[in-house]
């Protein structure tokens, strides 16, 4: 497809609109509409006019800046066909106390029709400790599920084919991310399945580990990197269908950034990790196509469709331009989406449906993969059984009832939105250049300037709240008349503790111990090679090490970082 | 002048959402109170970092679900060293009844649950140790 001077309008029809434009502006609008004209910004300070015209985009160029969907820059999707071809994947969070819990919640969603499963883990398992771990105290199956050891992933998938379920699998951090998908892995070679059947796909970011959770013990940026590198290498050569980094835009959203940051960041670190892979001697196409991202949606509708199509644009412009990749699906981004948790109040809960489903709307207007739909309940607990299963509903209503999915990207040729396109795809672009003069997003974080960041944005956007500039419905703006807060059913988690500490004991009862020892003496020797980590942490799982042992050896070895913020 | 309020805040064991609990501390510190940000931190070294810096209030964040454990524990171990008279507040995601039962039963001394604003912390603070809020904020 040439790439001419080719653009959608002529040039007299532009100088028409514009000097009609101009007389409309001046005839038709009040005084305080014309004063008004200039005050009006997106969350990320995008300008916003009264009115968009052709004249806001007159220099698109149909091949350059749009194309067809499945083809470059894929603006327009990653798929010829998108939705026609294939729904989005309604993918519900199912993460609860024990895993034996969490396989009843399974099995719950997929008999209701979801089709791909979310698992996320408690504290202690997100941070790397054994449920019985001093450390773990009061968080053992609070928040998701509690996985020690090979024995909870097999329970947590108890019944349900590996081979056929694909599964995200929320390991926040590279340093359970080259442990539990192992554990994974693990089993479903134990029960006969291929690994060249398994799909999924885990989240594996450092910028989690260090930037976005805090916790009394973190890594260093430079340890997390190179185990969030280990573990793309591996997967992507052991299996194939598996996608061993999910980019977590979605977390530092919530943690406190605008949307330009949110993609500038993830896709700053799908850089790093390009660069860090290639000089372990492996080509972009090796792994390229295997890299996801993950997005926040948030209220700004139209900025956060534009959002999701200027990503897929600076992707594809990156991995062709300055990694030189090949195969298409290098080329074109695919993303989860999971509406913004943050944008919930605890007031007037019912009101967050409205919210979530108009989010996940702009993610289906964008052309998402996947998507989470959070549910009312956020701002009090995990959700009930009954306000997961509303989340799922909004999903299957946004399929199956709008008619949004019949076309493909809907919005395309709306003057505001193809300029909020161009804009976003400019000032995420502006904003991974100057990652890049820090020396690459690694040392960026070593910096702190990234915590800095995420704490002036939060301080300056509660400012906003406090004063009523930013409006929140029933929170400052319209108050709710009294508490409505007490009259929703809340959560409650399985007493877990005691089941895991059991199963714990009869686990280091019934294994080989002095296996698990020289297990994992190599992998502590390993830390100090260049070699990939990952084949001997799932040597050491399948001997039933527990992911605290391994854990300690990753903090002990590799050290730990303070968060360098207070 | 009345001297500052002293407070000391703390991310509560494991949990890992830091955005709200050090708005908070930014918040207190706007406020005219003397802040030390703990971080993460377990219920034993909260309590030590209270003794230490003879704090009035101490403050814990909780959005995962360790609230009514980790909460309890550390108004015990106050006690525990004598220091009763500091005030204990909680702040995060949990059910509106075990925020009741943490003020009721557990000697919490409140909890703010989300959509709080910022001023109602800084006046229930001051109000409850006894210290005028200065005019002129720092």
């Amino acid at each position: 497809m040439s790439v001419k001077k080719d653009p959608l309008f002529n040039e007299d029809s532009i100088n028409r609109i514009e000097t009609d434009r101009s007389t409309w502006f001046d005839t038709a609008l009040s005084e305080t509409d014309r004063a008004a004209e200039g005050s009006f910004f997106t969350h990320s300070g995008i300008p916003v006019k009264l009115l968009f015209t052709p004249a806001d985009i007159k220099h698109m160029n149909h091949a350059r800046d749009l194309g067809f969907p499945g083809q470059p820059p894929f603006v327009r999707g990653v798929y010829p066909n998108m939705y026609r071809g294939r729904l989005f994947t309604v993918r519900q969070l199912a993460g609860l106390g024990a895993p034996e819990d969490c396989n009843l919640r399974i099995k719950y969603l997929l008999d209701h029709g979801a089709t791909g499963v979310n698992i996320l883990f408690d504290l202690p398992t997100i941070r790397g400790y054994n449920s019985d771990d001093p450390e773990a105290e009061g968080n053992v199956g609070a928040c998701g599920a509690a996985v020690d050891s090979i024995w909870d992933i097999d329970a947590y998938f108890k019944d349900i084919d590996l081979g056929k379920v694909s599964t995200s699998i929320v390991t926040h951090l590279p340093s359970t991310s080259i442990v539990i998908p192992g554990m994974y892995f693990a089993v479903a070679e134990q029960r006969g399945t291929p690994w060249n059947r398994v799909a999924g796909t885990c989240q594996n970011d450092f910028i989690m580990e260090t930037c976005v959770g805090s916790a009394p013990e973190i890594l260093p940026p430079a340890a997390s990197f190179r185990l969030q590198c280990d573990v793309v290498e591996w997967i992507c050569k052991n299996v194939p269908r598996w996608n061993p980094i999910s980019y977590n835009g979605y977390n530092l959203r919530e943690a406190g950034t605008d949307a330009v940051q949110e993609v500038a960041i993830a896709i700053s670190n799908a850089i790093a990790t390009a660069e860090e892979l290639i000089r372990r001697g492996m080509h972009i196409d090796d792994f390229a196509p295997r890299m996801s991202f993950f997005w926040d949606l948030h209220n700004d509708f139209f900025e956060e469709i534009a959002k999701c199509r200027a990503s897929r644009k600076v992707w594809h412009q990156i991995m062709k331009e300055r990694f030189g990749a090949k195969n298409k699906k290098s080329l074109l981004m695919r993303f989860h989406v999971q509406t913004a948790g943050v944008t919930l109040p605890a007031t007037e809960p019912y009101n967050n449906i409205a919210r979530s489903a108009l989010q996940g709307l702009a993610a289906v207007l964008g052309g998402c993969q996947s998507l989470h739909i959070d549910s009312y309940d956020e701002a009090y607990s995990a959700p009930t059984e009954e306000a997961a299963l509303i989340s799922l509903r909004t999903q299957q209503i946004i399929q199956t009832e709008t008619g949004i999915v019949n076309t493909v990207d809907p919005l395309a040729g709306s003057y505001y939105v193809e300029y909020l396109t161009d804009q976003m795809a400019q000032r995420i672009l502006a904003a991974i250049q100057k990652i890049e003069d820090m020396g690459g997003l690694v040392k960026a974080v070593e910096s702190g300037w990234l915590h800095r960041e995420i704490s002036a944005y939060n301080y300056k956007h509660q400012r906003s709240i406090e004063t009523g500039e930013t409006k929140v419905v029933g929170v400052n703006y319209q108050p709710a008349e009294k508490d409505t807060c007490c009259s929703i059913n809340v959560f409650k988690y399985p007493e877990t503790y005691t089941r895991q500490k059991t199963k714990l004991e009869r686990l280091r009862g019934e294994r080989d111990s002095k296996k698990v020892k020289e297990r994992l003496a190599v992998i502590r020797d390993k830390c100090h090679s260049d070699e990939n980590l990952y084949p001997y942490t799932i040597a050491a799982v399948k001997h039933l090490a527990t992911l605290g042992e391994i854990e300690d050896v990753f903090r002990e070895e590799f050290g730990l970082w303070a968060f360098p913020l207070y | 002048m009345a001297r500052k309020v002293r407070v000391v805040m703390a991310k509560l064991g494991l949990d890992i959402h830091w955005r709200g609990v050090y708005l908070v501390s930014q918040f207190l510190k706007d406020a005219g109170m003397e802040v030390v940000y703990l971080g993460n931190q377990f219920p034993e070294q909260i309590v030590e970092a209270a003794l230490e810096e003879d704090a009035d209030i101490v403050g814990l964040s909780s959005l995962s679900g360790n609230h009514m454990t980790l909460g309890p524990k550390v108004v015990r171990l106050l006690k525990e060293k004598g220091l009763d008279n500091v005030k204990v507040y909680m702040g995060g995601v949990m059910a509106p009844d075990d925020a009741d039962t943490l003020e009721k039963e557990h000697g919490i001394q409140k909890v703010f649950l989300p959509d709080t604003p910022m001023e109602k912390i800084v006046n229930h603070m001051y109000a409850s140790v006894g210290i005028p809020r200065p005019q002129r904020q720092a």
